[in-house]
């Protein structure tokens, strides 16, 4: 029986399809949930205190002194790491465990600091770097 | 009715031909902060050995704003893998419990802050999304 055309496109696209995704792995690597420009909105310079701070965002993960009052500080990473093996299409044909492998990570850290008086009132905040985010890319070059 | 049936089997077969394996693992770093010893610290009234008792040492001591800040925290990293023939997705998960306390000084507990991040981590293995 002879398959037609428009039927085994299908079928080799699938195939190359998941020869190409052959030996992939996809990893993701999160601390903490990430803080957004939204999440802090709420916070006024000058009339915010730590405690209302706390309320919504939780408990920082440091708190440091400085001449002024205190910073308390918030971090978080995201990571994303992809890897395609393509020596795993060897496999069949080869008695050698080949590799032939690309990968790529992606590092998002991102830290939120609040600049507090004496009186643990909020007067400055910003996030250290504004990331857009990692994307799943294991092309490396 | 019937068509249902071919069709759920095709899909457990293939779903039993692709799926390797799962994998599920856990780490913590530290002990669990228990939420009686901290709602046994009252402020203006637990004195600092008392915090000690109740809580034991310090993981990080702080001088912040002429007060002593004793920090206490707890990490738990939760990770789901799903392991196919062709791809394999993994997620890693780490959040923490930070308690603080902070003493005046005169000894004596001024104020308390406690969350516990650690309670709504779940176990993942998709990696796309939030």
């Amino acid at each position: 029986m002879k398959l037609p055309l428009s039927r085994l496109c299908p079928i080799l696209l699938s195939t190359v399809l998941c020869v190409t995704f052959v030996g992939c792995n996809v990893v993701r690597f999160t601390l903490n949930t990430p803080i957004t420009q939204n999440d802090v909105a709420f916070i006024v310079p000058g009339q915010t205190t730590l405690a209302d701070v706390i309320t919504k965002l939780g408990t920082p993960d440091s708190i440091t002194d400085s001449y002024t009052g205190v910073v308390a500080t918030y971090r978080f990473l995201d990571m994303k790491y992809s890897r395609v093996n393509f020596g795993w299409l060897l496999k069949f044909w080869s008695p050698v465990d080949a590799d032939l492998l690309i990968s790529r990570t992606g590092l998002g850290t991102d830290a939120l600091e609040l600049l507090c008086d004496s009186n643990w009132v909020v007067t400055h905040q910003s996030f250290l770097r504004h990331l857009s985010g990692p994307r799943f890319n294991p092309y490396p070059f | 009715m019937l068509l249902f049936k071919p069709l759920a089997g095709i899909i457990i077969v293939l779903a039993l031909i692709m799926t390797q394996g799962c994998a599920f693992s856990r780490g913590t770093l530290g002990e669990d902060i228990s939420s009686e010893s901290v709602d046994a610290i009252k402020k203006a009234t637990t004195t600092k050995a008392e915090v000690l008792s109740l809580l034991g040492a310090p993981d990080r001591l702080l001088q912040v704003n002429g007060r002593d800040v004793f920090q206490y925290y707890r990490y738990d990293a939760k990770v789901g893998s799903l392991l196919l023939i062709l791809i394999n997705f993994s997620r890693v998960s780490i959040k923490s419990d930070d308690l603080f306390v902070i003493i005046d000084r005169e000894g004596i507990v001024e104020d308390v802050i406690l969350s516990k991040r650690t309670d709504g981590l779940k176990f993942r293995f998709w990696p796309f999304g939030e």
